[in-house]
């Protein structure tokens, strides 16, 4: 049993993974640091603490303007993405088909892509058809990467959706149409939350499918490449730190309201053993 | 108690999945009223069967005929029926009420009228009135089966099927409730059809039962007569611990046992039966002290014995062969392991069955 | 019989999906392909076609960049598998009831933007960093930065693809049911032994879909070698951008693209191929 493995080995494990969690959130707290500074360049440990930066940066048309589009283009493929992988998940794991085995794979192979080729790619094919690339084109793009991660993300919650619900709906009279908005779509409401929430974040934190298919629009990730790369001002750690606590903050919410639908179907697991 | 015309009929049923044929041409009628139950093993087509009755699968060939109107082509949610699910199928995110109210909701019954119904509903099936606002995740097992109950009634459906829904329930819950269900039959007056693969489950509810083996009804029948007439070796296997000896036919009540080189007194020997099998259950053989205690006798030895609360078994092998020996715990045998023992029983105790 | 009927609910529930993924991923890759045979820096498709591109990839130094790809690609699974699978195992059977939350903590990073927080890193590493600054603050020290050395890309590339090797090896180790290992265990297998011959056998499944996501997403790893290396390193990705951007050679894009893609593709049909994702995804 699991008690009786030592007590060391499950404290190292419990360190390691502490160690770990710090190490992927140490960048967040350089950038945080560095956001800090009233000085224009940033040399640690900070002499000049302040928020000027912050200030600016808020006040800054330009920001306001990157801000709208990133959230332009995160709300279209949220939306988009999950009315996409709803019908993509269904056919994933509820439905017993020829084609699956395929057609999971299939699904699979864009998250298993390069995103930066993924990207040329799409330049390429957007510019043989004649189009002008923009955020709408954006969009496009982030889907063929995002609609598959959202496709996965719900079908996990198919995956236990007992299809006897729907069946159950249909024999006691209902139209299809019924069992669909009456019985699926409030069960699996937790895992198209999810894929909701993964769609918005994964959107509005792409950066290489982005950079070739904005064009003339610009998104918050753009911006802050282009100014790391040339231009830096505390404004860059003060926009990524933004960012990145919006990012976090969305997804503690989201946990939060998962966990609350969870615990009201907890009880049915215990009941069914 | 009902009346006796039938209320669903059918005629050469099929179902078939690409080569595999999963129920084949079955013929039979059910009476309005009747507790009807069709059990076999898993793989058998009894869901298949009972898919096609409720209008989830399509039949490959045939007729299902509810009074007299053919009804292949209607679907589910247009079928006056209605199934309990194996797992129930409780909607999770639903309370106790809103699950059984569910049909009506659908049929735009005025909310007021749809709890009454539902408050009586429970009240019928001894659920407490105040579950209705109870999630029915938080139900027990026994509570879950009474408001899948409750919501199919709510349908008010000329047939109920059953898929076998007491199976993931603890033998003793399963016990209560199978003679529950047989009380709301009564009840009710309803037309129920039910599947299991347990005879036993079957043997207790129903009024008639029908066997179902790769496809095909091999015998149908009331409780008594699955019993005590099987027909052929599956059947009777299938009801439970059973004696099975290969024969042959050699007289008009002789059989030849080519096992043990015995010929054997049996029951009167059918026109055409030539070889089959002879089927003795436990409780009919019984320890012998000589020959001349019963018609027919093989000598083995005592090989272990189990304690079933009342009853007590024995095993005795003759040769390789396995009988078993039933006895009421008063009436304990008193050999000891290894024994050799006498084992007779009398023709009239014996079943000629076929394949 | 109407149509709904004669293609079945599952094709017809994964067709918006296909459609979808036929215009915006199969379309393109044909498009790309078709761009690797027209001639050097040529824009339109509607000419003589020919292997130009992929005769001048071998003779050029392009391949040089395939194989440091490859290269730091393999270095980073071998150190993700050896920082994850502690972690994956304490998911899977020690945290309990924490294993959400510390899932959470690591899906968090994957949706801010892998350059910024590349750059979190590059401000701790940068000289008079977080590292460094307070190095030569309390201790008078001043090593050289670590940035722009080759160690520095495979440490982004290890922080970037982290979770796609741990997601996956947690879903594989958590595939292993408690009575096998006990079983071993009572058999009178050791720590070891079980680990060989019960854990890692049985979660191989997951392990295997890590090892293949973090290999092909580092594979095809671009921000890296741009944001830490300091460009000392040009991966494959890089040598594709260039040839898009600055050299305004599309086809020769295309063509390194398509050798790319083969690598990839190959590995995911291989590897996914002998798995059941059923099995994995669901443990039904």
């Amino acid at each position: 049993m699991n008690s009786l493995a030592p007590r060391w080995r499950t404290s190292l494990i419990w360190a390691w993974t502490a160690a770990v969690v710090i190490f992927m959130y140490l960048p967040g707290l350089c950038l945080l640091l560095a956001s800090m500074t009233s000085s224009r360049y940033f040399i640690f440990p900070i002499t000049k603490w302040g928020f000027a930066w912050w200030e600016k940066t808020f006040a800054s048309l330009e920001i306001h303007q990157l801000f709208q589009t990133s959230l332009l283009i995160a709300f279209c493929v949220t939306v988009i993405a999950v009315t996409i992988a709803l019908f993509g998940a269904l056919a994933f794991a509820r439905y017993d088909w020829k084609g699956r085995s395929i057609y999971q794979k299939i699904v699979l192979l864009p998250i298993f892509f390069p995103q930066s080729v993924l990207g040329l790619s799409l330049l390429l094919w957007f510019n043989a058809l004649g189009l002008t690339m923009s955020w709408q084109t954006a969009v496009f793009a982030h889907l063929v990467w995002i609609v598959p991660v959202c496709t996965l993300v719900i079908s996990i919650q198919v995956y236990s959706f007992d299809p006897a619900l729907e069946e159950a709906a249909f024999d006691l009279g209902a139209t299809k149409w019924q069992v669909f908005r009456e019985v699926t779509l409030p069960v699996l409401f937790p895992g198209i939350f999810s894929g909701a929430l993964f769609a918005f974040l994964l959107s509005w934190g792409n950066f290489p499918l982005s950079l070739y298919t904005t064009g003339a629009d610009t998104t918050i990730p753009e911006y802050l490449y282009a100014k790391m790369v040339a231009g830096y001002t505390p404004g860059v750690p003060v926009l990524g730190t933004v960012s990145t606590v919006g990012a976090a903050g969305l997804l503690l919410v989201g946990y939060a309201i998962i966990v609350m639908l969870r615990r009201r179907r907890a009880a049915s697991d215990q009941s069914e053993v | 108690m009902n009346s006796r015309s039938p209320i669903l009929q059918l005629r050469k049923l099929t179902k078939t999945f690409g080569s595999f044929t999963a129920v084949k041409e079955i013929n039979l009628d059910i009476t309005e009223g009747e507790f009807f139950t069709i059990v076999g093993p898993s793989g058998s087509g009894k869901t298949t069967l009972l898919r096609m009755l409720t209008g989830m699968e399509s039949a490959t060939s045939g007729d299902i005929l509810l009074r007299g109107a053919r009804i292949n082509d209607l679907p589910a949610n247009k079928r006056p029926t209605c199934m309990v699910f194996q797992s129930l199928a409780l909607f999770p995110h639903r309370t106790v009420g809103q699950n059984i109210e569910f049909s009506l909701k659908i049929k735009n019954v005025a909310p007021d009228v749809r709890k009454a119904r539902a408050l009586q509903l429970m009240a019928q099936l001894r659920l407490p009135q105040d579950y209705y606002g109870k999630s029915v995740t938080k139900c027990s097992g026994g509570e879950r089966q009474r408001v899948a109950l409750a919501r199919a009634l709510a349908y008010d459906p000329d047939i109920l099927f059953f898929d076998e829904p007491l199976s993931a329930i603890d033998y003793k819950l399963r016990k209560t409730l199978e003679k529950e269900l047989k009380d709301i039959h009564r009840e009710t007056g309803k037309t129920f059809i039910y599947i299991t693969h347990s005879l036993e489950e079957a043997m207790v509810m129903s009024d008639r039962i029908g066997v179902m083996r790769a496809g095909q009804l091999v015998q149908v029948g009331s409780p008594q007569q699955i019993y005590s007439a099987p027909e052929t070796k599956f059947v009777s296997e299938f009801i439970g611990d059973v004696n099975v000896m290969a024969v042959t036919a050699k007289g008009s009540s002789i059989v030849h046992a080519a096992e043990f080189g015995v010929d054997i007194a049996s029951p009167a020997v059918p026109a055409g039966f030539t070889a089959g099998h002879l089927v003795v259950r436990p409780e009919s053989l019984r320890f012998i002290e000589n020959r001349s205690g019963a018609e027919n006798c093989l000598e083995g030895r005592l090989y272990n014995e189990y304690v079933l609360g009342s009853r007590i078994q024995y095993q005795v092998r003759v040769h390789d062969h396995v009988f078993i020996v039933e006895k009421l715990r008063q009436q304990a045998f008193a050999g000891q392991r290894d024994d050799n023992v006498l084992i007779g029983w009398d023709a009239k105790d014996s079943i000629l069955v076929t394949d | 019989m109407n149509l709904a009927k004669t293609i079945g609910p599952g094709t017809r529930h994964a067709l918006p999906i296909l459609l979808f993924l036929l215009v915006g991923f199969a379309a393109p890759l044909l498009a790309v392909i078709g761009f690797s045979f027209i001639p050097a820096r040529s824009f339109s498709l509607w000419q003589s076609w020919s292997l130009g591109n992929y005769i001048e990839i071998f003779n050029s130094t392009s391949y040089l960049s395939f194989l440091w790809s490859l290269g730091l690609a393999a270095v980073t699974v071998l150190i993700l598998a050896m920082i994850c699978y502690p972690i994956a195992y304490g998911l899977a059977r020690v945290f309990g009831k924490y294993a959400t939350l510390v899932t959470l903590l690591f899906t968090i990073p994957l949706f801010v933007s892998e350059n910024v927080r590349l750059y979190g890193w590059v401000l701790f590493f940068i000289k008079n960093g977080v590292l460094l600054g307070t190095l030569k603050a309390w201790f008078g020290i001043e090593p050289e930065s670590w940035l722009f050395t080759n160690g520095i890309i495979v440490f982004g590339m290890v922080y970037v693809y982290l979770p796609f090797m741990l997601f996956p090896m947690t879903l594989g180790v958590s595939m292993v049911p408690d009575q096998t290992r006990d079983a071993a265990f009572d058999l009178g297998a050791t720590r070891w032994q079980v680990f060989k011959e019960v854990e890692l056998p049985l979660s191989m499944p997951g392990i295997m879909i890590g090892f293949l996501l973090s290999f092909v997403l580092a594979v095809g790893a671009i921000a890296e070698a741009k944001v830490l290396g300091g460009q000392q390193i040009i991966p494959i990705s890089h040598d594709i951008e260039i040839a898009f951007t600055y050299a305004q050679n599309w086809p020769l894009g295309a063509a390194l693209s398509v050798l790319l893609m083969l690598v990839v593709g190959t590995m995911v049909l291989l590897v996914l191929r002998r798995f059941d994702l059923d099995a994995i995804l669901g443990r039904r």
